[in-house]
């Protein structure tokens, strides 16, 4: 007898099919239900469909999403971001570890209570570190806090960040006002990271507030405003078209602001300009309007200028001011201009030339001229074609994607519907990882919603007789599905194993039919490049990489957050500028470009431009657009560690380079980082990474090398002194100890915080550490009021 | 047709063609471990991998097709340490011994797993044949070898080490109680006449493998009595003359002249000795400096000078082994070193390069834990080590003999013989200890399915067998699970090989290009 009811199982398979294309979308459903993959459940699989125990149990054990055993009541994800990463995620996973009784080796507390997990990248790196705990989402958590977390989830466990209801709730907000910008507005960004620091309940706030009191005024919700650092942020744009920026907004500020800008009108009427200020100070308390004050920027002010000024939207236009949902607004502002254009005016052909004229470039990360791809598509003869709109944005530190899909839903279906058109597809796919639970929801609301309005649909398209179908696809966790190859795989329900090209897609790619596959951003841009002109696109950016690139501006920068710049800015305008540069008192020692393909590229070179050619000259890559600035605190040949230990577990483990060779790359690193390093390791490690580069048969083993040999290159001196058994940067556990120096007052509130009871408890006594028992996690260092704990080599 | 050119020979091909093919049609060997005319391209070993002109990295050929006018380059260094580095990628990740332990670390190299298969089974003179294969005084050493092979032996740890060397004294001495005891097969003579100097451990194990690759042999002898070091130095129960006498009457059976009373540099020169044979052994234990030099050879520290690669002596006929070169403690390592000068020996004479015989390559798992042995215990006996009851002198009984025998795990591969790894690891120098890291896959050993073994720990993942198994229509068959370093093939929702493989479990195990899947041998 079977210990789970398989009613559910059953459900799903009339529900998702019996196909091997349906495999991977029936064993989410499963895995949502039964929170994990019952072998009663997979079984009642390989008889009721034509799905085989081994395509199941490859699928099954290939994605990340899937368990195969039963999990404790809670889930903590712990993210592993590259930002997360060297803001201290490991020490916080270890915290969480010791907190709920969770052994090296088992992933689940014994009470059952709480299952810890690792993810690759959650893209909330400016909240990092960043925990989430079933819906809950947890930013900038530190191995002090991890209690704090636990007890705040534990007081609400099913609250959560709601998706997407705000949104849902008013699909039409600012409908019939097309007399944009000057109706004032109050904007509530509600991305992903705005979510997660309670953007969604300030609108409900705001909403009820300016109802309540009758404020001339809309409350709109508008997509990713990009200064992710200042997140829940919010922007009022005032009658006289003045915009003034709030960073940090809690409810308690809520009505203090409306009355700052909007005095109801009724109230004008009956009180006049004086009367009103009385009543302020009787109606808003004063804390709160102090708060206001000191939170409110305004645009001219120089961090947010400095942030913004560089800056140049072209797949982000209308960042910040335009619902994502509000498909009446995006149609009012040009939105369908393009593919209408290209549907009554022009032929696939000159399409294909005026993309090709754009010089627009794949912006996954390789940088393949779009327009030639499309050219490839389009001359395959083949009955079907497929286009697959790539957003496995797979990078840890790497959250652009995301952010275009939740903001922007109607411009990429708009620039697929081009691509369709050009290359003669009638069938497009969304493949959109599972982490982005927001993308996929506002995605699959606007393709409901373009069909449901009679824009796109299987019988036509804008009046004209061009069908196309809109599907979407979730990825099921596995970073090598950006791979275009593996993402078709995956698309098809297998492993997302990579295969050789050439066959290229553009000849063989979804089913054996010819497949364009481009990446989020790139389908972002083909819009405007169609209504503004090649030419315009073309003269931004530099002669070889042109227009605008975004970026996850995300690690040790002050204002971290997304952003859109012209090709061709240099490094250091984009991490000093627009950054502002690195934490006071910290220097500015790297910026790690493009995840775990790309390289660490050097302060002393941050002249070097960004754009395709020059990175790839300093051996990093533009990659999809992940930006990670490190500072003097980060080691990097952990850094190095860090970016192996992904792709060696990301590796889908086909051909030996990849599989074998990466692991032996890390088991040399790992050395070095414990300490047992020897000097012909470097040269080992060289001659690893030289041959995994060229004997790897997809882009992900071809480029896991990068990490390692843009660190040996530029911080040799790094690499050596581990091997002399110093981490410069005081982050290698092995290599390191804490002390207490003679700033201690003896104040205990390190003994106190110690999880491990390695600090007596001495009051008015200098402390000391028992090294022997000391764990490491910097609790004590933090915790410290006279910062009297310092990190000293390890005595040997 | 496209037209292929690879390492400068031109070939029109048939559309659709991969490098590979091309190559093997122009005769061109091209390793590749993952690739089945019968499969689609797994792409998975990359030691196939090739210089394609104008492409950046290196590609597999066995998934290139050929284009027209594509210039491919096979043998370059590029290709060559790309190759040699895959092997050792996937000798790192690569839990097993070609060879046991034992037999590896037994000077002589004795087939010693075999031997005990066969006296595990009563066949003794089966494994007295295996024994003779390398070891011509089997007696002899049966009761003065300090065994390092039992020093080796993975039971060390599990019970006590298979006492292999009462063992092998075992089948010896049943067969010097027949009337006719064991004499291999001779390869027809050929009227090459050999001497051999000296009748110690080194002479007599020279002159049994030199008679029985059909040359005349004669032994010369300084003293009255043959045996040379091994007589006189052992207590009289350790080593009965008439065990070494019986040995010596057996090598003489074979055809080897004997003649006591002749000493080099007396009766004997070597002059005269290289006008009559046409080759000379000198196997005349420890000597002096200037004696060597009087018989007009080069001497060094130690003894006789030779080139190690060959073991010939500064004069090309000559040869020279054993306690001559360099002292020698243990009689095992003289009775090795005969038999291998006794094959350069042939060589010479009849014309071949010299090339002393090696066990080729073989990689070795180093210690593993009693966890680790568990699923090999299993097919071996469990007691504990067992001393005869007759005591040391004694011996064993048959029975004794048999169920000690049955002790032995068998650690060797059993697809030595045609293991795709092993070859080209061979062939291009593969260093299997360059890279040292844990092992992916689990120690393991299914002996469940009636036809195949199934041992993860030396798959390579290459995924020919799932392929075999789902074009077999296999109800389970097989998968990958996992991903990256920990992929793994086997039986998928938990299943046992036996259920996994209920057709194509032959199939599998043949094509397996390693012991991974491995039929289940009758040897």
């Amino acid at each position: 007898m079977s210990e789970v009811d398989l009613g559910f199982v059953d459900e799903s398979i009339e529900r998702l099919g019996r196909k091997q294309e349906a495999a991977i979308p029936i064993l989410q459903a499963i895995q949502d239900h039964y929170r994990y993959l019952p072998d009663d459940a997979l079984r009642r699989l390989t008889e009721k469909t034509e799905i085989s125990a081994s395509t199941l149990e490859g699928i099954a054990s290939f994605y990340d999403m899937f368990r195969r055993k039963p999990v404790g009541q809670y889930i903590v994800r712990i993210c592993h971001g590259t930002a997360c990463h060297v803001k201290g995620s490991p020490l916080v996973e270890e915290a969480f570890r010791r907190s709920l009784d969770i052994r090296k080796g088992t992933d689940t507390a014994p009470d059952g209570r709480f299952t810890i997990e690792g993810v690759a990248c959650m893209g909330c790196c400016t909240l990092a570190p960043a925990v989430q705990i079933e819906s809950s989402t947890f930013g900038h958590v530190t191995p002090g806090n991890v209690d704090n977390v636990l007890h705040d989830f534990l007081l609400h466990p099913d609250k959560g960040a709601p998706g997407a209801e705000a949104l849902e709730g008013s699909p039409r907000s600012g409908d019939g006002a097309a007399t944009d910008g000057l109706v004032p507005e109050i904007r509530v960004g509600l991305g992903s990271c705005c979510m997660v620091k309670g953007s969604n309940s300030l609108y409900t706030e705001l909403k009820q507030t300016v109802q309540r009191l009758k404020a001339p005024v809309e409350v709109k919700a508008v997509g990713c405003v990009g200064m992710c650092h200042r997140t829940p942020m919010i922007e009022v744009l005032e009658p006289n078209g003045r915009s003034v920026f709030y960073d940090d907004v809690t409810i308690a500020h809520v009505e203090a602001l409306v009355w700052n800008h909007f005095r109801p009108e009724s109230m004008w009427r009956r009180l006049g300009h004086h009367a009103s200020r009385l009543i302020d100070r009787f109606l808003v308390e004063e804390t709160a309007a102090a708060q206001v004050e000191r939170h409110a920027l305004d645009i001219r002010d120089p961090s947010v200028s400095a942030f913004l000024d560089k800056q140049k939207h072209v797949v982000t236009e209308h960042f910040g001011n335009a619902n994502p949902m509000d498909l009446t607004e995006y149609q009012r502002r040009g939105g369908f201009f393009a593919l209408r254009k290209c549907l009554a005016e022009l032929t696939p052909d000159s399409v294909i030339e005026e993309v090709l004229a754009s010089g627009l470039r794949g912006r996954g990360g390789a940088g393949f001229p779009t327009g030639r791809k499309w050219r490839l598509v389009a001359d395959s003869k083949a009955e079907r074609k497929y286009v697959i709109c790539n957003g496995d944005e797979g990078d840890p530190g790497a959250f652009m994607d995301r952010m275009l899909l939740e903001s922007f839903p109607y411009r990429i279906i708009e620039g697929m519907a081009i691509a369709a058109v050009a290359v003669g597809a009638h069938e497009a796919v969304f493949y959109i990882r599972h982490e982005y639970p927001l993308a996929v929801q506002r995605v699959r609301e606007a393709i409901r919603r373009c069909q449901a309005m009679g824009l796109i649909g299987p019988e036509g398209m804008l009046g004209h007789d061009y069908g196309l179908t809109l599907s979407i696809m979730e990825g099921a966790g596995a970073f090598v599905c950006g791979e275009e190859t593996a993402l078709i795989a995956s698309v098809e329900g297998k492993r997302g194993m990579p295969r050789l090209r050439p066959p290229y897609p553009a000849q063989s790619g979804l089913w054996g039919q010819p497949t364009l596959v481009n990446n989020v951003e790139t389908l972002a841009a083909v819009p405007w490049v169609i209504r503004n002109g090649a030419e315009k696109f073309a003269s931004i950016g530099t002669e070889k990489s042109k227009g605008t690139k975004v970026f996850a501006l995300a690690g040790k920068v002050m204002r971290g957050g997304l952003i859109e710049v012209p090709m061709g800015l240099t490094i250091r305008e984009i991490v000093e500028e627009i950054g502002g540069g690195v934490m006071p008192g910290r220097t500015f020692k790297a910026v790690q470009i493009g995840g775990p393909s790309g390289g660490c590229v050097p302060a002393s070179m941050q002249h070097i431009t960004v754009d395709f050619e020059a990175l790839a000259e300093v051996g990093a890559i533009m990659g999809s657009g992940g930006l990670v600035v490190l500072d003097d605190t980060d080691c990097m040949v952990d850094v190095a560690r860090y970016f192996l230990q992904f792709t060696q577990d990301q590796s889908c483990g086909k051909c030996t380079f990849c599989r074998v060779g990466t692991r032996r790359m890390l088991d040399i690193l790992n050395r070095i980082c414990a300490g047992e390093g020897k000097p012909a390791d470097l040269d080992e490690l060289e001659f690893l990474a030289r041959q995994v580069k060229a004997g790897s048969l997809c882009g992900l083993g071809m480029t896991a090398p990068n990490p390692i040999v843009t660190t040996l290159r530029y911080f040799r001196d790094e690499y050596e002194a581990h091997l002399q058994g110093r981490c410069p940067a005081g982050k290698c556990t092995d290599l390191i100890e804490y002390r207490v120096t003679d700033q201690c007052i003896g104040c205990t509130i390190c003994a106190q915080q110690c999880p491990v009871d390695a600090i007596p408890l001495t009051p008015y006594r200098r402390h000391v550490i028992d090294t022997t028992l000391c764990t490491r996690c910097d609790v004590c260092r933090q915790a410290c009021p006279e910062n009297a704990i310092e990190v000293t080599d390890r005595c040997r | 047709m496209p037209v292929i050119t690879i390492d400068h020979q031109e070939l029109e091909v048939a559309p659709g063609t991969t490098v590979l093919q091309a190559a093997r049609r122009l005769g061109i060997e091209i390793p590749a471990l993952c690739h089945r005319d019968e499969c689609s391209a797994n792409t998975s070993c990359m030691c196939c991998v090739v210089k394609v002109a104008g492409a950046k990295s290196l590609l597999p050929s066995c998934a290139t097709v050929v284009t027209d006018g594509m210039v491919v380059e096979s043998e370059t260094e590029e290709v060559y340490e790309a190759r040699r580095t895959a092997l050792e990628l996937l000798l790192s990740d690569h839990v097993g011994d070609c060879i046991a332990p034992c037999m590896m670390y037994c000077p002589p190299n004795m087939d010693i797993s075999q031997m005990l298969r066969h006296i595990a089974r009563g066949e003794f003179d089966r494994a007295l044949a295996v024994v003779k294969e390398d070891i011509a005084l089997p007696a002899v050493l049966g009761r003065v070898c300090n065994a390092p092979c039992e020093a080796a032996c993975r039971r060390r740890e599990a019970g006590g080490a298979v006492s292999i060397c009462l063992l092998k004294r075992f089948v010896a001495d049943v067969d010097l109680a027949l009337e006719n005891p064991y004499l291999p097969e001779k390869t027809p003579a050929d009227g090459k006449r050999v001497a051999v100097v000296g009748s110690g451990p080194a002479g007599l194990s020279a002159a049994y493998y030199i008679a029985r690759a059909g040359h005349e042999c004669v032994v010369y002898e300084r003293e009255a009595v043959l045996g040379g070091g091994l007589r006189g130095t052992f207590a009289p129960e350790v080593l009965p003359d008439s065990v070494l006498d019986g040995e010596i009457a057996v090598i003489e059976r074979l055809g080897v002249r004997f003649e006591c009373g002749q000493a080099l540099g007396e009766q004997l020169d070597l002059d005269g000795l290289c006008d009559r044979f046409d080759a000379v052994l000198l196997a005349v234990g420890p000597v002096e400096r200037g004696v060597i030099e009087g018989w007009g050879l080069k001497a060094d520290s130690k003894g006789i000078k030779i080139d190690p690669a060959t073991y010939q002596a500064s004069r090309a006929q000559v040869f020279a082994v054993g306690g001559a070169l360099r002292p020698l403690k243990f009689a095992v390592r003289s009775v090795a070193a005969g038999k291998v000068v006794a094959a350069c020996i042939d060589q010479f004479v009849t014309g071949r390069p010299i090339q002393a015989p090696d066990l080729g390559f073989n990689t070795k798992v180093g210690k593993l834990s009693i966890e680790q042995l568990q699923d090999f215990l299993l097919r071996a006996r469990a007691e504990d080590r067992s001393e005869p009851v007759e005591g040391l002198v004694g011996g064993y009984t048959a029975d004794e003999a048999r169920a000690e025998a049955e002790r032995c795990m068998h650690c060797e591969c059993s697809a030595v013989a045609d293991c795709l790894l092993r070859k080209y690891s061979g062939l291009y120098s593969a260093d299997a200890k360059r890279f040292k890291g844990e092992f992916g896959r689990p120690i393991r050993l299914q002996t469940g399915h009636p036809k195949i073994f199934f041992e993860p720990g030396k798959c390579i993942a290459c995924g020919i067998c799932v392929q075999i198994a789902n074009a077999a229509g296999e109800a389970l068959g097989l998968t990958f699970i996992g991903r990256g370093f920990q992929v793994r093939v086997d039986v998928p929702l938990g299943g046992s090989i036996a259920e996994g493989l209920m057709k194509a479990g032959e199939a599998c195990a043949k094509a397996c290009p390693t012991g991974a899947l491995d039929l289940k041998s009758e040897t």
